[in-house]
């Protein structure tokens, strides 16, 4: 063992989280307003109504432009308010409570965009985006092409030098939010036409300086849900390349950008989806308290409060996740793409399948469109982009598995390199700032989660269901380093069996449980009632367990009880079923 | 692949086929553009539903006894999944008129169902069913709609029903009323109205609701200011009505898996055809080990949830006692086996399952919000879970004694005959448990002598061997968890899940025993039988190849449709 | 894979045999005979794209227990250039 993980509750001296942040989400709250009142502009009603138009709600836009919510996705460097992924997440979850097509449609996209400017581009590039954003532009970042999907190394569209030498663009990029309104671009292209990992470029352009003859706009892209978001394409017949494009000044680098820049995507999309269970949840309970069933109503019924106690544990267990992970970006750098795919892989199906279950119980109150929770059905058919958008569940499990064997070797069984420190285990509190450059393609081998979870396990002085867990998720560890360093070479690749991507799925497990466990054995002293009492981790442990099949039972009544008590009590006081536990009006 | 049922009840689906498979070109009915549009639109599926009354779908409504077609609900199931595989809009909103004259074929008169038979036979009436009421939930027993006795001898009705699937189009509704104030089991009768004779002003529809799903489906109510209606309205005694409610939604909640079997067979189709064009990585997503074992496995479950219909369907005729069971195991596991496999296809469709008109114009994005009404309408999930659990002490024993009507379930396994339905037959609660489930035990076994001489493939044997395990381990939780209570505690929830699933794997296992020989329907039971226990056991896999021959059978399609047609026929 | 990780490696060791060394791994990697991986040719001749190779960088780290960047694969896209950037690095190793 090659470090220790402190267990008792860290005496943190007197430090009380980022105020400003928290400023920031509480004006956005205060902005929003009451969701529930009829004749608030961005309220529920206009939210629903707008979604059946399939427009962003224009209210709702405003209020984000007068919020200045670009200025979240700039670097403090720069000008803007972007101090960390966790901070992020937070003022993003806040709007996805509210609307995800705003989530996604106003910010999420920008951000993606801004990402890899900030990872890769000149100070100049980075100077140009910041300007731009702050000004209230916003961003589309161009990546997909349906012929490809989330392949983007195989990327269709050419930026290649024409008889002049200066760069032409050829090709078509398909469903890019925002791409006919936004003022700057990042575009993924083909800047080589050898094979390989280095013939590819991102460009930054201001659509100002392409040629209208040389563009074309496609059809905007209908979608089932997050109707509102305008979903373009773009069509290049030799469009020059306006000089200074290539992102950082030197071509050949965007697979390596866009595996490292998208490290912080792949966390905090999933972290902001959280906000739209955290809205699905609540709405849920509404519909489940008012509907009058055998002369109680439907909240009586064991069964019902089960399912919400399950779905609140689902929410608990991705929230926690997301926020170890996004908080190791900051503290272990180099291993955050590893959490990034195990993250985007693993948390939105968990969400995903809460949003169904949920559904279940609602029934009709949700199918029709009209009845008492309206708002459901739009829910339900948002989240389902989480699975798919960005990067899908088999292109992160195929990011990890060639990762697997040598995780196994040196991070598990050599138990080589230190745990993770344990301010990442400390929600709301300060961390180091991000570096963009200390982001790496690989971990390395080296698994500090993995470790924290071997740490503390073997520090831990608690008896009882905590110390079985811990016990249980170790030897799970133990029995996946055994079957990964078994995989055979030729294991990895898309080719590969289920039985190996199996195995990433088991790795995200663990990852995920040691982000429990190590949240449990680092909270802070004087935590509320329900944050001191261990019903809350052993319920998402359980649920875990579910999600990963080691089991179907329902949550026992001993969890399921004090879960169903506590989401009852911050519905009633208004408050975030998420870790944050904040007032919100949605 | 437009035949991949186990059995082809009659000509009617076939028929149903040809002429569905005839019109999607161009602009015709079932065109996935004009599906589309409509869907958008929120308009009813009008020349869809015309061409399946042309093809006679309404002699699947109709017992054969009133001239109907010869092959019962097992018929009336294929027929309805044949149009579902299309559009399960409109499977719904032409389906709804068995719903409404059911009741009748269950307790009307012989007068009342020769005439009923008459008008949708003839006429292609539409018949619509008005069971709930705004803000009653699904409680049957809060309705407020009265049907107080008149001077002339008739009723007059008093009420809204609502939501109600085809209250506004159809000619004729079944309302189910409170005939005494106190209401109560015997406070109900069910009254079949006929609007076209109702006094003007008496009654008024009541809007289109809009929905997630079935978009075009014209969900409405109706609502009764002082309408009488004539004393030969009654169906059955005064006081029956909710009886016959729940005798007739055994026959309707068994027929809604045709839904989900068509929807579950569209969704594969789609996701088949896309993964076999999607070039990637040299090679093409339907080569790829673990996109072929998804999609093996979609292929596994629809064969689980296809056996598992068939034979709840069958048992209608061969298990009439024990339909209280069989129907809420039916429509409980199959439409969530089916939104589970729907869910796990749209991951391998991505992007393209989410757009509304550029991906084979949307029609996975339609199919996926059209299913999720099954697990809600006519009894949910849960309605029918609790259905069971009421019936959970009784059924613990029988599966542990392995007692079952061994006469009865021979029939219906055997799908060259069925007797006609003894609609008579039908019971509140089954006296006989379930003995599709009942009789695994010893069906395995001879599916073990059948394995030893090479007929059936060995590890058909091993796993319904296993599965009968798990239906013993089901039936000590079920008796552990003791007499049910009001308080159902989600753990009978859960039992009631793994019960469906003893249902569907030992349908398998009784279907194969029955007709061995044919060896492409041997290699689907055997897939489906896998299928069950893995979605039995926790943390199970099947063997890698255990789905290779379904999936081999979804890529030839002729092939496919001719197993079906050698299939055993169950009358010509 | 595992008894990759014991074998005692030469400290001084040269481009061919480092070569040799990284057709063997593809040749196992891709299932293909060992005659078959050209060193002059792109891996991704051979199905192994940007993401798959970074799991070859992984055997390379372990076999000559150094540690190297994983865009040393992008950069040396064929065998033969990645044999003679490999070899400064384990002799200095």
């Amino acid at each position: 063992m090659t470090s220790a993980v402190p267990v008792s509750p860290a005496r943190t001296a007197g430090v009380a989280g980022d105020h400003v942040h928290d400023k920031h989400i509480s004006t956005l709250e205060e902005l929003f307003g009451d969701a529930g009142d009829p004749v608030n502009p961005v309220g529920r009603a206009e939210i629903v109504a707008a979604d059946e138009r399939g427009e962003m709600l224009a209210a709702g836009e405003d209020l984000l432009t007068g919020f200045g919510l670009n200025a979240h996705f700039v670097p403090e460097a720069l000008g803007g308010r972007f101090t960390g992924l966790e901070q992020l997440i937070g003022v993003m979850r806040a709007v996805y409570r509210r609307d995800p097509c705003l989530g996604l449609g106003y910010g999420a996209g920008s951000f993606m965009a801004g990402v890899n400017v900030w990872t890769a581009g000149t100070a100049a590039q980075q100077l140009r985006l910041a300007d731009r954003l702050l000004a209230g532009d916003r961003a589309a970042c161009a990546y997909h092409e349906l012929a490809h999907g989330n392949d983007f190394s195989r990327t269709g569209l050419t930026a290649l030098p024409g008889p002049d030498g200066r760069r032409r663009l050829n090709g078509r990029k398909e469903i890019v939010a925002n791409l006919r309104r936004a003022g700057s671009m990042v575009l993924f292209a083909r800047t080589n036409p050898a094979p390989g990992s280095r013939s590819h470029s991102q460009l930054l352009l201001d659509t100002d300086d392409l040629d209208p003859g040389s563009v074309r706009h496609l059809e905007r892209f209908g979608t089932v849900g997050m109707r509102g978001v305008q979903l373009g394409g773009i069509e290049f017949t030799d469009c020059a390349v306006p000089p200074g494009s290539v992102l950082g000044g030197t071509a050949g680098l965007g697979v390596e950008t866009a595996l490292r820049s998208f490290q912080l995507t792949r966390i905090a999309l999933p972290g902001m989806t959280v906000g739209l269970l955290d809205t699905a949840l609540r709405t849920a309970l509404r519909g489940a308290r008012s509907r009058p069933l055998y002369g109680g109503t439907v909240t009586d019924l064991p069964l019902s409060r089960s399912i919400l106690a399950e779905a609140f544990a689902d929410l608990l267990l991705a929230d926690t996740f997301t926020t170890v992970a996004a908080r190791s970006v900051h503290t272990a750098p180099a291993q955050a793409g590893v959490y990034a795919s195990a993250v985007k892989s693993f948390v939105p199906p968990v969400l995903m399948r809460a949003v169904y279950r949920l559904s279940e119980l609602l029934g009709s109150q949700f199918y029709l469109r009209a009845a008492e929770q309206p708002l459901f059905q739009k829910l339900l058919r948002d989240v389902q982009p989480s699975a798919f958008g960005h990067a899908s569940r088999v292109s992160c499990q195929s990011a990890l598995l060639p990762q697997l064997p040598l995780t196994a070797r040196r991070g598990w069984l050599a138990a080589e390199g230190a745990a993770l420190p344990a301010e990442t285990f400390r929600p709301g509190m300060p961390l180091p700032g991000v570096r963009f450059e200390d982001l790496a393609l690989t971990g390395g081998g080296r698994d500090p989660l993995s470790r924290s979870l071997v740490a503390g396990a073997a520090d831990a002085r608690e008896d009882g269901g905590i110390a079985a867990q811990a016990r249980f998720w170790c030897a799970e560890l133990d029995a996946l380093a055994a079957a990964a360093s078994g995989l055979g070479p030729g294991a990895a690749g898309p080719a590969a069996s289920p039985y190996a991507f199996g195995l990433t799925t088991r790795w995200a497990g663990v990852l995920a449980a040691s982000a429990c466990l190590n949240t449990w054995w680092h909270r802070p002293p004087g935590a509320d009632a329900f944050a001191d009492r261990p019903a809350g981790v052993l319920a998402a442990l359980h649920r875990l367990g579910t999600h990963l099949d080691h089991h179907r039972d329902p949550l026992p009544g001993a969890l399921a009880e004090p879960l169903y008590t506590e989401l009852v009590r911050r519905f009633d006081a208004g408050l975030t079923f998420d870790l944050d536990c904040r007032p919100t009006g949605a | 692949m437009t035949a991949t049922g186990l059995g082809w009840p009659s000509g009617l689906p076939a028929a149903l086929d040809a002429a569905i498979q005839g019109s999607r070109a161009a602009d015709g009915p079932f065109a996935a553009a004009r599906s589309a549009r409509l869907d958008a639109r929120e308009e009813f599926p009008a020349e869809a539903c015309a061409l399946l009354d042309g093809c006679g779908i309404a002699r699947a409504y109709v017992p054969a006894e009133f001239g109907g077609a010869p092959g019962g609900l097992p018929e009336l199931l294929a027929s309805l999944r044949t149009v579902a595989r299309h559009d399960v809009t409109v499977a719904v909103a032409h389906g709804k008129t068995f719903l409404g004259a059911v009741s009748t074929w269950v307790a009307g008169s012989a007068e009342q169902r020769r005439a009923l038979a008459r008008r949708i036979l003839d006429e292609d009436a539409v018949v619509s069913w008005g069971l709930t009421e705004p803000g009653r939930g699904s409680d049957l027993l809060a309705g407020r709609l009265t049907a107080t006795a008149t001077e002339a001898g008739g009723r007059r009705l008093d009420g809204t029903k609502w939501p109600v699937n085809n209250a506004t189009r159809g000619e004729l509704i079944s309302v189910l009323a409170r005939t005494s104030p106190q209401g109560g089991a015997r406070g109900f009768s069910l009254f079949l109205v006929d609007k076209n004779r109702l006094a003007e002003g008496s009654w008024r529809p009541l809007p289109k609701e809009p929905t997630h799903g079935i978009r075009g489906a014209d969900i409405s109510g109706i609502r009764f200011d002082g309408a009488e209606v004539p004393a030969g309205a009654l169906t059955g005694r005064v006081g029956d009505g909710l009886e016959i409610v729940l005798k007739s939604l055994q026959l309707t909640r068994t027929v809604c898996c045709s839904l989900s079997l068509g929807a579950g067979e569209h969704a594969l189709r789609l996701v088949h055809a896309f993964a076999e064009r999607r070039a990637l990585y040299g090679t093409t997503l339907l080569r790829l080990p673990l996109a072929r074992r998804v999609l093996g496995r979609a292929a596994a479950t629809v064969a689980l949830a296809d056996a598992a219909s068939l034979m709840a369907a069958r048992s209608a005729h061969c298990l009439t006692g024990e339909m209280s069971v069989v129907s809420a195991l039916a429509k409980a596991g199959v439409p969530a086996i089916v939104q589970q496999t729907i869910d796990e296809l749209a991951e391998l469709l991505g992007a393209r399952g989410f757009l509304t008109d550029r991906h084979v114009d949307g029609m996975f994005q339609k199919l996926e919000r059209d299913h999720r009404v099954v697990a809600i309408f006519d009894g949910s999930t849960a309605v029918n879970r609790s259905a069971l659990i009421a019936q959970f002490p009784l059924l613990g024993r029988l599966a542990h004694s392995g007692a079952h009507d061994a006469a009865g379930l021979a029939a219906a396994a055997d799908v060259s005959a069925l007797p006609a339905l003894d609609h008579g037959a039908l019971r509140l609660m089954s006296r006989t448990g379930c003995s599709v489930v009942q009789g695994l035990s010893a069906a395995a076994g001879r599916l073990g002598g059948l394995a030893a001489a090479g007929a059936v493939p060995q590890r058909a044997h091993e796993v319904a061997a296993a599965l009968a395990q798990e239906v013993t381990a089901v039936a000590d939780a079920v008796t552990a968890l003791g007499p049910a209570t009001r308080d159902t505690p989600p753990e009978a929830f859960a039992l009631a899940r793994r019960y469906e699933l003893c249902f569907a794997g030992a349908s398998a296992t009784h279907l194969l025993l029955a007709d061995p020989a044919d060896e492409a329907r041997a290699l689907r039971l055997t897939a489906a039988l896998e299928r069950s226990l893995e979605l039995l056991r926790p943390g199970h896999e099947a063997p890698p190849d255990a789905y290779e021959p379904v999936l081999t059978a979804l890529a030839e399609p002729d092939a496919s449709a001719g197993a079906a047609v050698t299939a055993k026929e169950l009358i010509a | 894979m595992s008894e990759l990780t014991a074998r005692p490696v030469p400290v001084s060791v040269s481009a061919d045999e480092v070569r040799e060394w990284l057709r063997d791994r593809v040749a196992a990697h891709t299932g293909r005979p060992v005659e078959e991986i050209r060193p002059d040719l792109p891996l991704t001749e051979y199905g192994l794209d940007s993401v798959y190779v970074l799991g070859l960088c992984a055997e390379i780290e372990d076999h000559y227990g150094i540690e190297v960047e994983p865009t040393v694969m992008w950069d040396n896209p064929a065998l033969d250039p990645l044999a003679e950037a490999l070899v400064p690095l384990i002799t200095a190793h």
